[in-house]
């Protein structure tokens, strides 16, 4: 083995800062210090209180899609899964609390269903993970409107409570948000079933070939997505003491942004599930704070895209390459130039 | 409570004289042509969307000679919304009733609907147009006198003057910007009123999660804000809960009804001094006069009087009048208590 093996063995040791998680620490960073000094509102208590539990929502989503998207594929079907636990936790008790429990463990049967649907599709039947989430989407939808004609109810005393209430100043929403991430983070990062089932994302046929039950995991990745998503739609459920139906469409292309921003390729493999929770706050404190500047709507909109385009672009554009051709370009035509 | 008392007197009156004429009592806008009719909502995911239905399936069941109603939520796409006019009139609806959210952007639709021969009657939204060009007639609501009720009501109530704060639906709503207009209107020339966040509102799109975002980054931005106007009061109820657990004191809201927002009103009155409220009627019954509209003129019936749906004051914490703030514990938070329908029969509606 030569020594430029070993260094990279040791590069990729278990205790290292991913790339993905530099960039969003240090982005995180910065924002916050642009928000304090441009935008010093957007820091201040309430409008952290107000926002963090959204953030705790998309983070808990977004380690959902990391797992799918660790097994190269996509999941689409975020939408009709949060609204429909959302549905579920809402209109199934109808405002009496007594009802809430079977309500919540109908919501994760719905979801456990759903991850076997979806893990079905993909890891069996082979197709392809954009249509087949697609699909299930729009069923869950169809169950969704099924159940409630698209008008969930209030959240019930006790939903609300268990969301709203605070530990140590912070509502149980956020600590949600953060004791999910811890979780799912050890489970990838520290356990034995981590570590295959990055392997099984990264090159399926190689895992096969060591002797890994690759479907399995592969099942396991929409099972699991399906069952943050649950959790995350309940949350919603208590934040928003009146959500509405679609609660879950905002959460599809921000939950594969957060995914992306967080360094984890598109093409499957290695995750960054603690990255994936931090651009969840990064999204959502850029928000908090274009709405703090008070620039027109579409403005806010356009901050928000250049925001995530330039985001996305540091991992998504091989920027090496690109000066290397700038410069031989230049070069040429320098050498062109002298001939001339 | 005023709005659908005029509406049912409005009823009772055609449906004497529909009697008068009729043997079998129907009201007058009920025609002797069978039909079947569509009803097209651009967004139904919400309750009050829930009660507004309902009301078009009640308004329909009226008149029998339509006989059948189908019904199509577009889900806030705009897509989804023109096909799914397009698709009503594939089933041969000969009326359609349509709400269109997306604004401008359905008037193609709508257009096609109304060259195909069908009966079509835009309500609420503005989507352009001319009436007997691109559709039979836009069935409006007057929002600038919703935005002057608002404004006479702050004008007394907060003689000092004072910070206001707009909310509404999606960005260019029509609904928003007329209301923005009459404030403007009543209090845009006295310099004690000012106008804070984004102008001519702050764009929520009606949707409790974003408001709860947009109001609580207000919140902090304005450490002054004396009153709020929203027109989806019930909107806004969990970002004022979570601001009242951080310590916010309620200002003056000036809104439109919903029970949680009357029962929010009850439970924090005795510890907010500056939380006094006025609400509009919520209008859920717009939906029936264009109802009455739709079908009046494809069974030949005779078309109502009203053009517009009248905006109408329903509760005042301060005088009382028409109502005193209404919460009803019984109650989902969730019901209109302006509305025709009862709120116990709202509470038992399940689905569109």
């Amino acid at each position: 083995m030569s020594s430029v093996d070993r260094r990279d063995v040791k590069k990729s040791s278990r205790i290292q800062i991913s790339r993905g998680m530099r960039t969003v620490l240090i982005g995180l960073a910065a924002l916050y210090l642009a928000s304090a000094l441009i935008a010093p509102t957007s820091v201040s208590r309430i409008a952290q209180m107000g926002m963090l539990p959204f953030a705790a929502a998309l983070a808990i989503v977004g380690l959902g899609q990391t797992m799918v998207i660790q097994q190269g594929g996509i999941d689409l079907s975020v939408a009709g899964s949060v609204s429909l636990a959302v549905v579920i936790v809402t209109w199934g008790p109808d405002r009496h609390d007594n009802r809430l429990i079977p309500a919540v463990l109908a919501a994760f049967g719905a979801a456990i269903i759903t991850g076997l649907i979806n893990g079905f599709l993909i890891t069996r039947t082979k197709l392809n993970s954009i249509v087949a989430t697609l699909g299930t989407n729009a069923i869950l939808y169809g169950v969704m409107m099924g159940l409630s004609g698209g008008s969930p109810r209030r959240t019930t005393e006790r939903l609300s409570n268990f969301t709203n209430n605070k530990i140590f100043g912070l509502p149980h929403s956020i600590w949600f948000g953060v004791i999910v991430t811890i979780i799912v983070t050890v489970i990838l990062k520290r356990t034995v079933f981590g570590r295959r089932f990055e392997a099984v994302g990264a090159n399926a046929r190689a895992a096969r070939a060591a002797g890994l039950k690759v479907g399995r995991y592969q099942m396991s990745a929409y099972v699991n997505a399906q069952i943050l998503y649950c959790i995350a739609g309940i949350i919603l459920g208590g934040v928003i003491s009146q959500p509405t139906a679609y609660q879950g469409d905002d959460y599809v292309l921000p939950s594969v942004a957060v995914v992306v921003l967080g360094g984890t390729s598109l093409l499957g493999g290695r995750g960054f599930p603690a990255a994936s929770a931090i651009s969840a706050l990064f999204l959502k404190q850029l928000d908090m704070f274009v709405l703090s500047l008070g620039v027109p709507y579409g403005v806010r909109t356009l901050v928000i895209s250049l925001s995530l385009m330039i985001g996305i672009a540091i991992y998504a554009v091989n920027w090496s390459s690109i000066r290397q051709k700038l410069m031989r370009n230049s070069k040429s035509r320098t050498l062109s130039s002298a001939s001339a | 409570m005023a709005s659908s008392i005029g509406l049912v007197a409005v009823m009772a009156a055609s449906t004497l004289t529909a009697t008068a004429s009729s043997a079998a009592g129907l009201p007058s806008w009920c025609g002797p042509k069978k039909i079947t009719m569509g009803f097209t909502d651009g967004f139904g995911g919400n309750s009050w969307r829930l009660v507004t239905t309902a009301a078009v399936r009640e308004e329909v069941k009226l008149c029998p000679n339509v006989t059948k109603l189908y019904y199509a939520d577009g889900q806030g796409k705009t897509d989804k919304a023109i096909s799914d006019i397009k698709g009503m009139v594939a089933k041969g609806v000969k009326a359609l009733v349509v709400f269109p959210d997306s604004g401008q952007a359905m008037l193609p639709a709508l257009r096609s609907a109304y060259k195909a021969g069908v009966v079509t009657v835009p309500y609420r939204v503005w989507a352009g147009g001319v009436a007997g060009k691109d559709y039979n007639i836009f069935i409006g609501s007057d929002f600038v006198l919703a935005g002057k009720l608002w404004g006479n009501w702050i004008k007394k109530n907060l003689p000092n003057g004072g910070n206001i704060l707009s909310l509404s639906g999606p960005a260019g709503n029509s609904q928003g910007v007329d209301e923005a207009k009459g404030l403007q209107s009543v209090l845009g020339s006295d310099p004690k009123y000012k106008f804070i966040g984004t102008q001519p509102y702050e764009v929520t799109n009606w949707d409790p999660g974003k408001a709860q975002e947009v109001l609580t980054a207000a919140i902090a931005k304005y450490p002054n804000i004396d009153v709020i106007t929203t027109d989806f009061g019930p909107s806004i109820v969990s970002a004022l809960q979570a601001a009242v657990s951080s310590g916010w004191k309620v200002p003056a809201i000036a809104g439109s009804d919903g029970n949680v927002l009357g029962c929010f009103y009850a439970d924090n009155k005795a510890t907010q001094p500056n939380f006094k409220m006025m609400t509009v009627s919520t209008q859920n019954d717009h939906s029936r006069l264009a109802t009455d509209w739709a079908i009046a003129l494809a069974t030949g019936g005779k078309v109502p009087a009203q053009k517009a749906y009248p905006s109408t004051a329903f509760e005042d914490s301060v005088s009382g009048k028409p109502s005193p703030v209404q919460c009803r514990k019984d109650l989902p938070g969730d019901v209109y208590l302006s509305a025709k329908m009862s709120g116990a029969a709202q509470a038992k509606l399940k689905t569109n």
